[in-house]
């Protein structure tokens, strides 16, 4: 109900922002509505039993662990509504509904923003908008707009957010034969980072330029915000605790407020034929949340609707994923049990910073002008001891096993 | 003035163009079209995609450009697309699927003939579209011939 409410707000905004005439609102431009969707429906088994398979950690999957063939991988839909007032505004409102961490299907508004078209190569937006931080970041979702039946989990799992609530401005420009799109964007936005920790992520700042050139295209985009995140203070006050050496650790990998940077390059050549698609992007919070950089590198070719395609991805953390933590020696008994509790504590959560290698081979099916069949067979080998980007790991699972995953989907669009 | 001097210095270009493709006379050649009174003589093959792709809103000499196309599962439209963009119907319509559910843009309007896009385009001197080119008159310029 909520979603709706804000998504009719959004375009009586907009009317009203035409009425008060910032703009003068021709008398002759037609208001024209537009209504469409996309969906995939989709099945994922993998042959790795101590844990679940997910395409990110804040809609969980469960192909392996809970299920033998799990619908919820990938499965989600999404409905949306265009309105163009005029020439220079309009208005979108998107919601989707997709797995959430309660392990229901949930709706969500993605995006309800205002778009002014200041002049043909200028546009400003306010509201929710799309924070394009990868290629794929912001139409991931769309897996019909996708060449893959999934965008590579290595790079996309780390996406907190993919939306924030904020302005943004996108430029068109030339340099000779280069065609440059370059989006600033301001925000803030709440960032689920993983089942059990809910943060903020404040003042995010963010830019990318994409440049064209024929059938090439490269993207670069650096990003920052400060994220806040409740909820850690007893094991970093426990550190603190113990002196000089667990203030040093606290300092380390404290989560409650830190700057997050991400910085992502693309490339992409597609001739209509064929394509290579290479990205590499590196989310690093400075703290026990993780610093990683996950790269991929895909080539497919287009028999007329007959697509096949293989991927190579992968996964590394650049910081190390065990701590010696508080040193025990000469620590009273008590001292010294609790400081080893707070050691635990530390590399269990640093065992959760995944890396991860996946090679996948995959096909892609136009079977009618909206709709996409496609299937995809994973090896994916988690590494360094981690559980790659598995959840609801079990005790039984061992890291630097390669396991299979095997996805059938259809996706649509209207 | 500057205008009418490049119309008049280009249009021989453009009737050789004209002429030396009339050898072949096989179905569907089509004429990318702006109207008569615009001032855009010629494009070449990537300008017009680029404009028909929502990657720029201007004809090279700055003015604003909105693309026109015919309705979704025409012929010529398939053809436009596959030959001018090297764009199969799917994938156009995976290229507008990323811009429309991310907010960034909407597909061309779309008219259901030759006929009606001439009218279009020739009343339009920002409009740009295509047309089978049979269907050329003296109402619009074809800038580009796709054989």
């Amino acid at each position: 109900m909520g979603h709706v409410l804000s998504a009719r707000s959004v375009v009586s905004a907009a009317v009203l922002a035409c009425l008060l005439a910032w703009m003068p609102c021709d008398a002759q431009a037609q208001t024209t509505w537009r209504f469409g969707g996309f969906g995939t429906v989709a099945a994922a088994h993998s042959t790795e039993h101590q844990g679940d398979y997910t395409v990110n950690p804040n809609s969980p999957g469960r192909a392996g662990y809970s299920r033998d063939w799990a619908f919820d991988v990938d499965s989600r839909a999404g409905v949306q509504m265009d309105v163009q007032i005029d020439k220079r505004w309009s208005a979108v409102a998107q919601v989707t509904q997709e797995k959430s961490v309660e392990n229901s299907y949930k709706t969500y508004l993605t995006w309800a923003n205002i778009k002014f078209q200041a002049t043909p190569d200028l546009s400003l937006r306010a509201g929710r908008i799309a924070l394009p931080l990868f290629v794929a970041a912001d139409y991931r979702k769309v897996g019909y707009a996708l060449p893959w039946l999934r965008a590579p989990v290595e790079l996309y799992s780390l996406i907190p957010i993919s939306n924030s609530d904020g302005i943004d401005a996108s430029y068109r420009w030339h340099a000779g034969n280069v065609k440059h799109e370059t989006t600033i964007s301001l925000g803030r936005a709440t960032a689920r980072l993983n089942k059990d920790v809910l943060g903020k992520a404040r003042a995010i700042v963010g830019i990318t330029d994409s440049a064209t050139i024929g059938a090439l295209t490269l993207r670069f985009t650096a990003a920052q915000t400060l994220l806040v995140v409740p909820g850690a203070e007893a094991l970093f006050d426990g550190l603190r605790s113990f002196g000089p050496p667990g203030q040093a650790l606290a300092d380390r990998y404290d989560i409650a407020k830190r700057h997050v940077r991400v910085y992502s390059a693309a490339v992409n050549y597609d001739t209509g034929d064929w394509f290579v698609i290479g990205e590499s992007g590196r989310i690093n919070t400075s703290s026990l949340l993780g610093d990683q950089t996950a790269s991929y590198l895909s080539t497919g070719y287009r028999f007329g609707n007959v697509a096949p395609y293989v991927t190579y991805a992968r996964l590394v953390a650049n910081l190390r994923t065990h701590t010696a933590g508080l040193p025990l020696d000469g620590l009273p008994p008590e001292a010294a049990a609790v400081a080893g509790v707070l050691n635990d504590t530390l590399n269990f959560q640093l065992r959760q910073i995944g890396v991860q290698d996946t090679a996948s081979v995959g096909v892609r099916w136009d079977i009618a002008p909206n709709i996409a069949l496609k299937a995809q067979v994973d090896r994916v080998t988690p590494r360094g001891g981690s559980i790659g980007t598995l959840i609801n790991v079990q005790p039984g699972f061992r890291s630097g096993h390669a396991f299979s995953v095997v996805s059938l989907g259809m996706d649509f669009v209207f | 003035m500057n205008r009418l001097l490049r119309t008049l210095f280009l249009r021989p270009r453009l009737i050789l163009a004209l002429a030396l493709s009339s050898g072949a006379v096989e179905a569907a050649d089509l004429a990318v079209i702006v109207s008569a009174r615009s001032p855009v003589v010629t494009l070449r093959p990537d300008q017009v995609v680029e404009i028909f792709l929502s990657q720029s809103n201007r004809f090279p000499d700055g003015t604003e450009a909105v693309a026109v196309d015919l309705s979704l599962g025409s012929a010529l439209r398939d053809e436009f697309y596959g030959k001018v963009a090297r764009r199969s119907p799917a994938l156009m319509k995976a290229h507008w699927s990323r811009l429309i559910f991310t907010g960034r843009g909407q597909p061309p309007a779309e008219v259901d003939s030759n006929a009606a896009m001439r009218k279009l385009i020739a009343d339009n001197p920002g409009m740009i579209g295509y047309v089978d080119r049979v269907a050329l008159d003296a109402s619009v310029r074809a800038v580009l011939i796709v054989r």
